[in-house]
């Protein structure tokens, strides 16, 4: 397991794409001391590591496809609702490209 | 009495027989919310809920939602009204359509008055992270205790008489741990079988739609109208209604929870009650169960819920949701957003989240998480072998003070405090019921039944809601 340090923390919240202040990351770190000990007490656990892991609590599995049913679509008024600039009823993004 | 301190099938019974009309009540459940000093609601529907039970003349007998007010956690989807999740990132965001289970209530004719305060994106159990600030438990007037999170201010209106039920979401104990606290009914179904379309994800293998009433009845009904196949939601299935009710079922009561306890008073009323449930027919066993399995579901579910979370809320990017504050690059806008929209306690869970995702953490962290739930819900299947229930009290103590902290590496606070999570990780059906009081506060237990055998939960929790005697309290109650 990679070893807890604040640089490794700095470099998991700019990889999520935000910042804390030093207060904040020291916060963290203590958090940390405390959940890796508690992360140990799975790594006690006698044949984990056989076992098949479990990522939903019931497979689920579906046979039918939905009716083909033809609804109308968002307007562009209502499509444009939540965009926080438009121009000439476009998205506008900042650039992306170059 | 008045119309909000009746359950949902008194106040229906009450329109049956035009005791009142849905006008008189939903005006006065909302002048009981904006009453309410405990920071329930995000915000209060008012003008569209008295327009709503205008419009209600003819009362449905047969549709015991008819007229009856509602409140709804701020992290469903309700076309044309701002939902946040409690998060700063979200203000201003106004969904496009309902969540499913929000059109199904509105289609029986209750009426949503307002939608409720949380924890930050329902991570968090403290009611204590959202961004409007701390939520009150209504049976402290000192304002001293947490009503418990995330679902809090779901919570706050039904205990408060605010309303008579509401929805919430539950990830880990969301809605049951806040029903301890608050006196209160709190249902999560077996997973799947109410649809989580229009829910904002949190950690999807694990979510479940919740509920808060204040009788066993009133759950069975919003269980029975909530439940069902639902095309925008894949993973969702309908309850299973074809096995025979057990009228003396079987309780296990795990022998290594109640050592972790230290509260004297819940543990007296637990054994009480079990005396009173062995009277009533039931055969009630402490079993073991194993210690290092039951250590283990705080860390499992941390390790296995921020992983998800991380990944989950990547898309409150500044661009498709959140705040956009303009910048020089995507990248800049991006940063600026989830600098300025999250608050420290979700910055902490995703940074957790992604130091359990890296390449060198993964097998060890994550993949062995999701190895130990696996663990976990094999026992719990093989306790299921030879019982109907699992049967506990529902946290270790009342609802705690704001001051008050934990020692984390404590059995209390890894196995006590956190047993409810059992249940999102099989997808059982669990119900929290109220049990007593201690110092004016509330106590809940808990019982968790076999996945897809809600109704049998239902049937036996109104046994022992006979019991208990505590059926339909308001806080204005306090024993």
């Amino acid at each position: 397991m990679k070893k807890v340090t604040k640089d490794v923390l700095k470099d998991a919240s700019q990889r999520l794409m935000f910042s804390m202040t030093e207060t904040q990351y020291d916060v963290l770190l203590d958090e940390f001391n405390i959940l890796i000990q508690q992360m140990e007490l799975i790594g006690k656990i006698e044949g984990v590591d056989n076992i098949t892991p479990m990522t939903f609590p019931f497979a689920v599995t579906s046979d039918k496809l939905a009716d083909d049913v033809v609804t109308p679509p968002l307007t562009q008024t209502e499509a444009l609702a939540n965009v926080k600039q438009h121009v000439e009823g476009q998205v506008k993004l900042p650039k992306v490209v170059g | 009495m008045h119309p909000l301190d009746l359950t949902v099938v008194e106040l229906h019974q009450a329109y049956v027989d035009k005791k009142f009309t849905p006008y008189e009540v939903i005006k006065a459940s909302l002048e009981r919310a904006k009453a309410n000093k405990d920071n329930a609601f995000e915000c209060l529907l008012e003008t569209q809920a008295l327009e709503q039970a205008k419009a209600l003349i003819d009362v449905e007998v047969d549709n015991v939602f008819w007229g009856v007010p509602f409140a709804i956690k701020d992290n469903f989807s309700t076309k044309g009204i701002e939902t946040t999740a409690g998060s700063n990132i979200l203000k201003g965001y106004v969904p496009l359509y309902d969540a499913t289970v929000y059109q199904t209530l509105i289609n029986r004719h209750a009426i949503c008055i307002g939608k409720t305060t949380l924890d930050e994106l329902a991570m968090g159990g403290t009611g204590m992270s959202g961004h409007k600030g701390v939520q009150y438990n209504p049976y402290d007037s000192t304002h001293t205790r947490q009503v418990g999170g995330s679902s809090s201010g779901s919570a706050i209106v039904v205990a408060a008489g605010i309303v008579p039920f509401s929805l919430g979401s539950d990830t880990g104990d969301s809605v049951r741990k806040p029903a301890s606290y608050a006196g209160l009914v709190g249902y999560k179904p077996t997973w799947g079988t109410i649809s989580r379309y229009g829910l904002f994800p949190f950690a999807p293998s694990l979510d479940h739609v919740g509920f808060f009433t204040r009788s066993v009845e009133d759950a069975k009904h919003l269980m029975l109208a909530l439940e069902g196949e639902d095309e925008h939601d894949a993973t969702s299935r309908s309850l299973e209604k074809t096995f025979s009710l057990k009228t003396q079922p079987k309780l296990a009561v795990l022998k290594p929870v109640l050592e972790s306890m230290n509260d004297q008073t819940i543990l007296n009323a637990f054994y009480a009650n079990l005396d009173a449930l062995k009277a009533k027919g039931f055969t009630v066993d402490v079993i073991d169960f194993s210690k290092p399995l039951l250590e283990a579901i705080y860390p499992t579910y941390m390790t296995i819920s921020c992983a998800e979370a991380t990944s989950n809320n990547a898309n409150l990017d500044g661009i498709k949701f959140g705040p956009s504050s303009w910048g020089q690059s995507y990248q800049d806008v991006m940063m600026t957003a989830r600098t300025e929209g999250f608050s420290e306690l979700i910055k902490r869970r995703f940074v957790i989240g992604s130091f359990v995702l890296m390449k060198e953490n993964q097998d060890v962290l994550f993949l062995r998480a999701q190895k130990i739930r696996s663990m976990i819900v094999e026992a719990l299947h093989h306790v299921y072998q030879s019982y109907d229930f699992i049967y506990l009290p529902a946290a270790p103590t009342i609802a705690p003070k704001f001051t008050d902290s934990s020692d984390r590496l404590s059995s209390t606070y890894l196995i006590a405090d956190s047993h409810l999570a059992l249940g999102n990780f099989a997808g059982l059906p669990s119900i929290t019921l109220p049990f007593g009081f201690k110092d004016g506060m509330p106590f809940g237990v808990n019982l968790m039944g076999r996945a897809h055998e809600d109704l049998q939960v239902f049937y036996t929790a109104n046994l022992i809601e006979t019991t208990t005697q505590l059926r339909n309290v308001v806080s204005g109650d306090k024993r």
